[in-house]
């Protein structure tokens, strides 16, 4: 793109300090009963280890034994017991001695010395499994339904911290359709701010080669044209009947929402979300798939202030991470997609000297097993494609029962220690975490204190309090922090 | 470039505070309502000590704030001494944990609820319906909501309200009461009219809109009732919708009372989904069972109370309690239901009852129709003010900008003006229950026609009545109105419903499930790709017609021949298509329906063809001609045809019956387009589509339609930067504006007229000189559809367009 700022840009409408125009998002939610913060003195919020979150997500389900927690491999046999199955790849060593994870994700293995692995996240069993409502709980803290529109994690960090640069949107959502997928009614209930409001809502960019459209003038509209065009919006706003509304506070937002737009769309951040910008030797290293293409963009977002950036594998039912039948040939597919963009990631943002201040993290809604489906003793529904007992067919060969009860999540950067392991699941099944176990409310927690936001924070809504982590009760895991 | 700038922990910190470590609400309230309120709250002071507000609290000097350890109550607490300690020695002691929080409560400042008081709330709204005497005021204008509000102005020594212009005023009520704009003709009508009443009349000419009022209070019932045409709990079959019962008691103008009548106590499942609320496989918290979803969506919509926290624990700010939150959900419930606090069974069961027995109960004994129904007849009850309360002044809201109780779902705050809220709620009652009524009164009154406030503080805790506030305009009001000036409505329509004025009869006759065949190939599984086959029918008619609609869809591809003529065809079945035959359809004799329907892809598929010949006799009897098992069909096409004469070519065919198939994924789709595919041609009308009757795109969702997943009932009053940023690059909206310049083009008018007709079509006035000669600089000597469009986006995008003054 060849879009120069225009050098006679009008300057703000509502002139205002720097300051205060960062703040009036917060009092723009003040409006009409939005939630309010809850103010008090008692509770420092503590230091903050990340100034930006980028969240990978294996959207539908990551099986922990195939990926980040190797277990006992058993090759595909024809007429092997499903039983026997645990890991269906073999493990492979790590930068860090000790930790060892699965085949097919060497690159990740090489940088495994830059974050902890956590390996003993557990989910609550739902009675049945609806991968949507785990995913809500796990980007909300709360299992829907809940009786108000729940924040995802990005918006709290929107809303709380506000944003990393005045120009970039605090929260960028990349790589999920929303529309044409199914369960898609059941993904919007999450991928917004709730009841914060749209001002801290995701901005969704599903393809991220087509992410610059987003912050470009519109299609066949000359640069010359957009500017031009703004420029009469401005004059007929000032010269408008309704002068003597100027201190409306509606009016105020508009005006200054509208000038947030424009400066967007005529800054040099903009070009943060054209990946095409990239050496053709960077884009390759990253054209793995759309996932791989979202970690680029994901990188360059954040190198231009987003707050909190999620890249998802998708989600989209029975595909992908979401394997009820031929598991094995999925995950194959599936760690050639993420392995060289999610290392690169790292080794990018390390050599930008931004990975100490960016937490990425790796996760899923659960994970999976040959055989158990929930947890030991629950009343989920087996939802396998295939039920045998006997493996005649490679499309048996797979993790394909949701396993809520053991699950790998990865953390790099952001405060966190390098070359660590936490919790442990057990070596034979049923594979359950056995060792420090971490509820998604306490990792909720962990996220939080690494982004400097007290897990107790809170909001009034509707004249309850409601908590960034469920009821205030998260605990941070601290041991993984460096200190 | 790194953008990290270091603000963090100044920059963000302004607004977000520190949180609190303790929650008044939920620690301190417990512990003071265990240990002391008893002796020191509502009616009781011993020892002349009150803790019933925080005033009375620090008057009497027992406590400190962030002094605890000079805090005379809880030095009390802590004392060795049986003469002094508290509470007095034979009661139980409060606990070092809670006497920490205490001590904490205090060293943070004992934050307290604004407003809440262990004695008696200071406001106990009225339940019973009050008819207050219209006052004697000022001027005494007839009209009773100006006898109120000219009294109230002058009680609180307010100017008189100013009136809005006639141009404010036009744009303002077509909005509110339609939800759309006058056309520049209209505009040019209205305030060139000179007749006094002419606000008065406008308003009744727009009530008399049926369909556009329906269309447009459509979208408040659907966020009040939680209604929508897609969302969650409809993938797995836990959720219904109540659309085509919702749009019809619009339509009529159904009594409010009839409508909760029916949503209560649903006679069938037509509007039954409101209180059979949103099911999730598995299981949920029971703060959010079907039962308790009941109790919830039952009180804030119909009662204005929020139940959601006194369906986990005993409110603390509110009187409501557990039993009464699982006494209203024992209504609902089919089983026996077990109190949960806090998700935690109690061991006690609920009793079906409800929250305001003065004028009667629940029998826990009747069953659960009855229950619902005994329900529905206390909500509707004569003695019961607080429903009609409840609804006016979401309908003064909706009107207003602002409720006279304030928010809307809170109606035990106090009003600003309860006598006005207890006129316009008996006045209702009194009154059918005409809920189109309630909002002519009050957009005939002076009070609705006068000049918006400008507000500075929204939220200030004290509210004085100055003027209607700004609204900003809703999701789908946006989206009509561009499409209403650029004429660029989309084509079809998600909502279930018949759309149009339609008698209820003719309604049901033009409702009716498609009916889909193809040829013998079908007996061996799917049809192969590119199988074309020929399907045909003759028919004579048995008395005179006054209309003959066709209607028809085929998977994948097909042409339609009427008496050897063309008359329809379509490669997407998605999309059914409909036209006219009156004028074709032959008196006597033989006519002809003949479809070359062919199967597409590149392997065996599903095929099939549907079409429907709808006829009304000039008696006024219906008929219909469908694709069913007496239809003809062949595989082999005659060369040539289709152009004019089939009649002698099919006679030659060896005919096979066609086969009937059966397949919800088309009838699905299919079916909801055939009501209004023929109102629209079979009564001539052609109404372009409504954002309400649509499933919320990306983009409305963006301008504030809510995902209706729970009841929201106010909108956004806000533009955010990301509705902005969509404002300024969405290409559908791009598109739909150079359609709308093209069409303002097309009127070739000279350049001062063309402004002129642009602003009176934008914003329902004429443009200043200035704003003249800005627009015509900005177009010079290109008047053409970029300069055109851009014109309209600038007005499009300014405060006086998008709010609602």
């Amino acid at each position: 793109m060849d879009f120069e700022i225009d050098p006679q840009a009008p300057e703000a409408i509502v002139r205002r300090d720097f300051v205060k125009r960062l703040t009036a998002a917060g009092a723009a939610a003040l409006a009409s009963g939005a939630p309010q913060m809850v103010y008090g003195d008692g509770l420092k919020h503590p230091e903050a280890k990340a100034d930006a979150c980028i969240l990978l997500w294996m959207g539908g389900g990551m099986a922990a034994p195939d990926t980040f927690d190797p277990k006992r491999y058993a090759p595909f046999k024809n007429g092997m017991a499903v039983n026997d199955v645990l890991s269906t790849f073999p493990a492979i060593p790590t930068a860090v001695e000790g930790i060892e994870i699965c085949e097919g994700l060497e690159n990740i293995a090489k940088v495994m010395d830059r974050g902890t692995l956590i390996r003993s996240v557990v989910q609550p069993d739902l009675g049945s499994i609806l991968h949507s409502r785990h995913q809500y709980h796990w980007h909300t803290g709360y299992v829907p339904p809940q009786t108000v529109a729940c924040p995802h994690l990005g918006s709290w960090l929107a809303r709380v911290l506000g944003r990393n640069n005045e120009v970039m949107p605090a929260f960028i959502n990349i790589g999920q359709r929303l529309e044409g997928v199914g369960e898609k009614e059941e993904l919007k209930a999450f991928t917004t701010a709730g009841f914060f409001g749209s001002e801290y809502g995701p901005m969704n960019l599903p393809f991220p080669e087509q992410a610059a459209s987003v912050v470009r003038p519109p299609a066949g509209m000359s640069n010359q044209r957009f500017s031009n065009r703004d420029k009469l919006f401005r004059s007929l706003v000032q010269e408008s009947s309704l002068k003597e509304y100027a201190s409306d506070y509606q009016q105020e937002s508009l005006l200054r929402s509208m000038d947030n737009a424009y400066r967007l769309l005529s800054s040099k951040e903009r070009e943060a979300f054209d990946i095409g910008q990239e050496p053709p030797e960077v884009q390759a290293i990253y054209n793995t798939s759309r996932f791989g293409r979202g970690c680029l963009l994901a990188r360059r977002l954040v190198e231009n202030g987003a707050r909190f950036v999620e890249v998802t594998t998708e989600y989209v039912p029975f595909l992908h991470w979401d394997t009820h039948a031929n598991g094995h040939e999925t995950v194959k597919r599936l760690h050639s997609e993420i392995d060289k963009p999610i290392a690169q990631l790292v080794l990018d943002l390390e050599q930008r000297k931004l990975l100490d201040r960016t937490l990425v993290i790796i996760a899923s809604e659960f994970s999976r097993d040959a055989i158990v489906e929930g947890v030991p003793g629950s009343i989920a529904a087996d939802q396998a494609t295939h039920k045998v007992d006997r493996i005649t067919e490679p499309k048996h060969y797979g993790l394909h029962r949701h396993f809520t009860g053991g699950t790998s999540v990865m953390m790099f950067g952001g405060g966190v220690k390098q070359g660590h392991l936490y919790g442990r699941t057990a070596e034979e099944r049923p594979l359950v975490a056995v060792e420090n176990p971490v509820t998604i409310t306490d990792l909720h927690a962990t996220i939080m204190t690494a982004m400097g936001v007290s897990p107790k924070t809170q909001f009034d809504i509707e004249g309850r309090p409601f908590y960034v982590t469920q009821d205030g009760k998260g605990k941070s895991v601290n041991a993984i922090f460096a200190s | 470039m790194l953008r990290f700038i270091a603000f963090l922990g100044l920059l963000a910190w302004p607004f977000a505070g520190q949180a609190s470590a303790v929650d008044f609400a939920h620690q301190i309230v417990p512990i003071l309502k265990t240990h002391c309120v008893e002796c020191h709250g509502g009616e009781e002071a011993e020892g002349g000590f009150s803790l019933n507000t925080r005033e009375l609290f620090l008057e009497s000097d027992a406590a400190l704030p962030r002094k605890a350890a000079e805090s005379h109550f809880l030095q009390l607490i802590q004392s060795d001494d049986p003469d002094a300690m508290m509470p007095p020695a034979d009661q139980p002691r409060v606990s070092d944990e809670q006497f920490a929080l205490l001590s904490q409560w205090v060293n943070e400042g004992m934050r307290w609820e604004p407003g809440f008081s262990f004695g008696k709330p200071r406001y106990q709204p009225p339940f019973r319906p009050r008819r207050p005497e219209l006052p004697h005021t000022t001027g005494n204008p007839q009209h009773p909501v100006d006898r109120w509000i000219n009294h109230y102005l002058a009680e609180h020594q307010r100017p008189a309200l100013e009136p809005a212009s006639d141009s404010v005023f036009l744009r303002r009520v077509h909005l509110d009461l339609v939800g759309l704009m006058p056309t520049a003709e209209q505009a040019q009508a209205f305030l060139a009219d000179t007749s006094p009443d002419k606000r008065t009349k406008l308003v009744d000419q727009l009530l008399a809109d049926n369909l556009g009022y329906t269309e447009h209070w459509l979208t408040f019932w659907n966020d009040l009732l939680r209604n929508d045409y897609d969302g969650t709990g409809f993938i797995t079959g836990g959720r219904t919708q109540i659309s085509r019962w919702l749009y019809n008691a619009l339509l009529a103008n159904k009594p409010f009372d009839q409508m909760v009548r029916e949503l209560i106590a649903p006679p069938n499942k037509e509007s039954a989904g409101f209180i059979n609320g949103i099911k999730w496989r598995g299981t949920v918290s029971a703060g959010q069972t079907l039962p308790i979803q009941f109790s919830q969506s039952v009180s804030q919509s119909f009662l204005g109370i929020n139940m959601k926290c006194a369906s986990c624990h005993d409110s603390f700010i509110a009187r409501w309690t557990l039993k009464d939150a699982y006494g209203l959900a024992a209504i609902y419930s089919d089983q026996p239901l077990e109190l949960h606090r806090c998700d935690k069974p109690t061991g006690q069961t609920a009793q079906a009852s409800w929250l305001f027995p003065e004028i009667g109960q629940i029998d826990p004994q009747a069953n659960k129709q009855e229950r619902l129904q005994q329900l529905a007849n206390l909500m509707v009850h004569p003695e019961n003010g607080r429903v009609p309360r409840t609804i006016v002044n979401r309908l003064w809201g909706q009107l207003m900008g602002r409720g006279i109780v304030h928010p809307l779902d809170a109606m035990q705050t106090e009003p600003w003006y309860p006598e006005l809220l207890d006129y316009l709620a008996a006045d209702f009652q009194d009154n059918g229950y005409d809920l189109k009524r309630t909002i002519r009164l009050i957009a005939t009154s002076q009070a609705y026609q006068s000049r918006s406030e400008s507000v500075q503080q929204p939220d200030a805790t004290v509210f004085e009545f100055q003027g209607p506030n700004a609204k900003r305009l809703t999701a789908e009001q946006f989206r009509d109105i561009v499409w209403q000036i650029t004429q660029s409505a989309p084509s079809s329509l998600d909502a279930p419903i018949e759309r149009g004025i339609v008698a209820p009869e003719l309604a049901k006759e033009l409702s009716f499930a498609s009916s889909w065949i193809w040829g013998s190939t079908v007996d061996n599984g799917a049809p192969a790709a590119g199988e074309k086959v020929l399907l045909w029918r003759s028919f004579q008619l048995k008395k005179p017609i006054e209309k003959a609609v066709l209607v028809a869809s085929v998977d994948n591809a097909y042409t339609l021949y009427f008496n050897g003529k063309k008359a329809l065809s379509g490669d997407n079945w998605q999309q059914l298509q409909v036209t006219d035959l009156t004028k074709q359809v032959k008196a006597s004799g033989e006519n002809q329906i003949v479809i070359v329907a062919e199967n597409q892809g590149s392997s065996p598929n599903l095929a099939a063809a549907f079409c429907a010949l709808w006829l009304k006799h000039q008696d006024g009897s219906v008929e219909r001609i469908a694709t069913d098992d007496s239809w003809s069909s062949s595989l082999k096409i005659p060369p040539g045809s289709g152009k004019n004469k089939w009649q002698p070519k099919l006679a030659q065919l060896e005919a096979e019956p066609a086969r009937v198939l059966d397949s919800s994924v088309w009838k699905n789709n299919i079916d909801p387009q055939i009501g209004p595919a023929l109102v629209k041609v079979a009564t001539g009308q052609a109404f372009p589509i409504r954002a309400a009757l649509l499933k919320a795109d990306d983009f409305m969702r963006t301008l504030g339609r809510p995902n209706r997943d729970q009841i929201v009932t106010s909108r956004p009053s806000e533009l955010t930067t990301l509705e902005a940023l969509s404002l300024s690059t969405n290409e559908k909206l791009m598109a739909e504006l150079q359609q709308g310049a093209q069409l303002m083009l097309d009127l070739e008018l000279p350049p001062n007229r063309l402004i002129d007709h642009i602003y009176l079509t934008v914003l329902t006035r004429y443009p200043t000189g200035q704003e003249k000669q800005l627009v015509a600089s900005h177009i010079a000597d290109q008047a053409d559809v970029s300069s055109i469009s851009d014109v309209m986006w600038a007005l499009f995008m300014s405060p006086e367009f998008q709010m609602v003054r």
